[in-house]
C-alpha cells in the first residue's frame, strides 16, 4: 500500500445513482401527500424545486470539484438577507423568516449531507463551513424563541435536519472536523 | 529577514513562462517524483533534510510572483511546509497554502513525495533536488552508517542560467506539425479524482524483449503504449486522427547546461493508425523505431526548441501585459493540447550512491493528467526495477491493463500498485 486509501471511482457513481433514485421517490411522494392533503396549496412543487436546486448544485461540484460548501454557505446567507429585504420592502408579511429561510436552510444542508455522502474522504475541505453552516441553521431557533414566526413548522423541519446532519458527519468525519478546527483556530 | 529590495530574484526560463499562464486546477503542470524506502518515514527527519536540501539547491527556495509582462522567481523565507499525503499526486499546487513554495513534499509510509510546479525546474533537475533530499534524510536517520563527505567530492556546481537563450538558433524553421491528433475517449472520473497505476517491470526481462526487438526501452515501451491505445481506445470509438505521442526529452544530452531550471524539449511521434494499417504490435514498434530516428536528432530537437524560444522571445509577445497574455491563453490552451494524444516521459536511471540504496526499494515519476490528454505515462528506473506509471482521470483502466497484460505474454515479470481508485488489474505476479 503506497497510497493512502481512496473511495473508488464507481463506488462514488452508484451512491450518486441510489441517492437520485432516492430523492425521485421522496418527490413523487411529497407530490401524492399533497394531492391528497392539500391540493389547493402546491407546496410539494417548491419542494421539489429545492430537490432539483441541491442536485444541480451537487452535480456541478462533483463534476468541477470545486469547494461547493463554501458557495452553498455563502448563498445561504446572501439569499437569506435578500428575502428579508424584500419581505421589508414590499410590507413586511413575516414570509422571509415563516418560510423562506427555514427551506434555505433545509437546502443547505441537505446539500452538504451528500456532499459528505459521495466524497466523504476529502471531508476535511468541507468540515469547516460545514459547521458554520450548522450554527447558522440555529436561527431559526432564535426565531421562534424570540417570537418572530407565527407558523414554527417549517422552523422546526430545517433546525431538525441541521441537527439530523450534524449528528451525520460527526460519525462519519469526527477525525476531518477535529484537524479542520485544530488548523484553522491554532494560535 | 531580508529587505524586500535585497531578496533575490530571477526571470523564469523560457519553458517556464507558460506554465503560470495556463495553470489552473484543471492543467497543474505538476510532476511528481516518490521514493519508496524500505521503511517507514519519520516526518521530523524529513523537515530537516527538506530543510538541507533547500541550502545546497537555493533556486528552490524561491515563489512566483507576477510582474507586468511576466512571472518571476524572488527569494523566499518561509520554511517549507511538510505534510502526510492525503490529496491525489500532481494536483495543483495552492501557493498560498504552501507557505509559497512551489514544490510540496508529502509522505505515506514508506513513501516520500515531492510534488513539482513546472516553472521552477524539469523532470532531470527535479530528480538532482530529490535525490539531495533523500540523501539528507538518510543521513539525519543513519549518521554512523551514512557519511555525506563520501558524496560531497561529486557535487557539480549547478547555477539557474536560461540554457534555451544560450543554445537556441534564430534561423531554425519550425518543425511543428498542423495535425489534430486523436484524443483519448471515455467516462471521466468524478471529483477531481486521479488513478495512478504502476507497472513495476523486471528491467532484464524487459532489456531482454528490447534487445530482441532492436529497439530501445523507451521505443519498446512506446510502442505498447500505442499498441494498447490502439486496442482499448482507438478501434472502440472509431478514431481518425493519428495517435501522437509527446515524448520529452533531456536537453542536457545534447547542449552543454549545468542549470537547474527548465532544459529539456519534446518530440511528436505521430501514428497514422488508420491511414498506414498500423494494426500490429510489430507494424507499431517499427513506425516508433524509424520515427524516433528521423526526430530525435540534433536538427530537428533544435528546430523544436527554437521555435518555443522564438514564441517567447517574440517582440510583440513580450510587451503584452501578463493579464492579457493569461486571458489569451487560457482561452487557447484546449485547443493548443489537440495536438497530443498522451505524453510518455522516461527520466531513465535514478542513480543512488553506495550503501544509500540499500534503503529504497524504487522509485516512481508521475504526470499530471489534463482534460484533453486524459492519461499521461512516465517511467524511472531504480536498480533492477523500471516503474512505468499511468495517470488517467478516465473512469477505466482498459489500456492499462492491456499494456500490463501485452508484458506479461511476452515472460516480463511485472507488478502493479495503484492508488485504488480504478479497479485492480491484478494481483501480485
Amino acid at each position: 500500500m503506497i497510497y493512502p486509501e481512496k473511495i473508488k471511482a464507481k463506488k462514488t457513481d452508484k451512491i450518486i445513482s441510489i441517492l437520485i433514485c432516492f430523492s425521485i421517490v421522496i418527490a413523487l411522494i411529497l407530490l401524492k401527500i399533497n394531492h391528497v392533503t392539500t391540493p389547493r396549496i402546491p407546496w410539494a412543487a417548491l419542494a421539489n424545486a429545492g430537490i432539483l436546486y441541491i442536485w444541480i448544485t451537487v452535480i456541478y461540484s462533483i463534476r468541477h470539484n470545486v469547494n461547493i460548501a463554501g458557495h452553498v454557505l455563502l448563498q445561504a446567507i446572501v439569499l437569506s438577507a435578500l428575502t428579508i429585504y424584500i419581505d421589508y420592502k414590499i410590507g413586511y408579511r413575516g414570509w422571509s423568516f415563516n418560510i423562506a429561510i427555514p427551506i434555505i436552510i433545509m437546502i443547505a444542508n441537505i446539500t452538504m449531507l451528500i456532499l459528505t455522502i459521495v466524497s466523504h474522504k476529502k471531508y476535511i475541505k468541507y468540515a469547516i463551513y460545514q459547521l458554520i453552516i450548522v450554527l447558522f441553521s440555529m436561527l431559526p431557533v432564535f426565531f421562534m424563541k424570540e417570537h418572530m414566526v407565527k407558523n414554527t413548522i417549517f422552523s422546526v423541519i430545517a433546525t431538525s435536519i441541521s441537527i439530523v446532519n450534524f449528528i451525520f458527519c460527526l460519525v462519519l468525519c469526527t477525525k476531518d472536523i477535529k484537524e479542520a478546527v485544530i488548523r484553522k483556530f491554532h494560535m | 529577514m531580508k529587505s524586500r529590495d535585497e531578496l533575490y530574484w530571477r526571470r523564469l526560463d523560457n519553458s517556464a513562462k507558460i506554465f503560470p499562464i495556463s495553470t489552473g486546477k484543471k492543467y497543474s503542470t505538476v510532476f511528481r517524483l516518490s521514493a519508496v524506502l524500505k521503511e517507514t518515514v519519520e516526518p521530523n527527519l524529513l523537515k530537516e533534510a527538506v530543510k538541507q536540501a533547500l541550502e545546497k539547491y537555493k533556486s528552490f527556495r524561491v515563489k512566483m510572483k507576477a510582474g507586468l509582462f511576466w512571472y518571476y522567481l524572488e527569494d523566499n523565507m518561509k520554511e517549507p511546509k511538510i505534510e502526510e499525503e492525503t490529496d491525489y499526486p500532481c494536483k495543483y499546487i495552492d501557493r498560498r497554502r504552501n507557505n509559497d513554495y512551489l514544490f510540496k513534499v508529502t509522505y505515506f509510509k514508506n513513501k516520500i513525495n515531492i510534488d513539482i510546479f513546472h516553472s521552477l525546474t524539469d523532470g532531470s533537475s527535479g530528480a538532482i533536488f530529490f535525490k539531495e533530499i533523500i540523501y539528507s534524510y538518510l543521513e539525519l536517520k543513519y549518521p554512523k552508517e551514512l557519511d555525506e563527505d563520501a558524496r560531497r567530492i561529486r557535487k557539480i556546481e549547478y547555477n539557474t542560467e536560461d540554457s534555451y537563450i544560450k543554445n537556441y538558433d534564430k534561423k531554425a524553421k519550425s518543425n511543428a506539425s498542423s495535425k489534430k491528433a486523436y484524443i483519448l475517449r471515455g467516462k471521466k472520473i468524478n471529483l477531481g479524482a486521479i488513478s495512478c497505476i504502476h507497472e513495476i517491470i523486471n528491467l532484464e526481462d524487459l532489456k531482454r524483449e528490447c534487445k530482441k526487438n532492436e529497439a530501445t526501452i523507451t521505443q519498446y515501451l512506446t510502442a505498447v503504449l500505442i499498441y494498447s491505445i490502439y486496442q482499448e481506445n482507438y478501434i472502440k470509438y472509431k478514431g481518425k486522427k493519428p495517435v501522437k505521442v509527446c515524448v520529452p526529452v533531456n536537453l542536457k544530452k545534447y547542449f552543454p547546461s549545468d542549470t537547474m531550471s527548465n532544459f529539456f524539449s519534446y518530440i511528436t511521434l505521430e501514428a497514422e493508425l488508420k491511414k498506414d494499417k498500423l494494426d500490429t504490435f510489430d507494424k507499431i514498434l517499427e513506425f516508433v523505431k524509424n520515427d524516433f530516428q528521423k526526430r530525435l536528432t540534433e536538427t530537428e530537437i533544435m528546430k523544436t526548441m527554437s521555435a518555443n524560444v522564438k514564441i517567447g522571445n517574440n517582440p510583440f509577445i513580450r510587451p503584452i501585459p501578463l493579464f492579457i497574455k493569461k486571458a489569451v491563453v487560457r482561452l487557447s490552451y484546449i485547443e493548443i493540447r489537440k495536438y497530443t494524444t498522451t505524453t510518455f516521459s522516461n527520466i531513465g536511471r535514478i542513480g543512488i550512491i553506495g550503501k544509500y540504496k540499500d534503503y529504497i526499494d524504487y522509485f516512481l515519476m508521475l504526470i499530471a493528467p489534463e482534460p484533453v490528454e486524459k492519461i499521461k505515462c512516465s517511467s524511472c528506473t531504480f536498480e533492477d526495477k523500471l516503474v512505468f506509471s499511468f495517470t488517467s482521470i478516465i473512469q477505466n483502466n482498459r489500456i492499462e491493463k492491456n499494456f500490463y497484460e501485452f508484458l506479461k505474454k511476452k515472460g516480463i515479470k511485472i507488478e502493479i500498485e495503484s492508488n485504488g481508485v480504478l479497479d485492480d488489474i491484478s494481483g501480485k505476479d
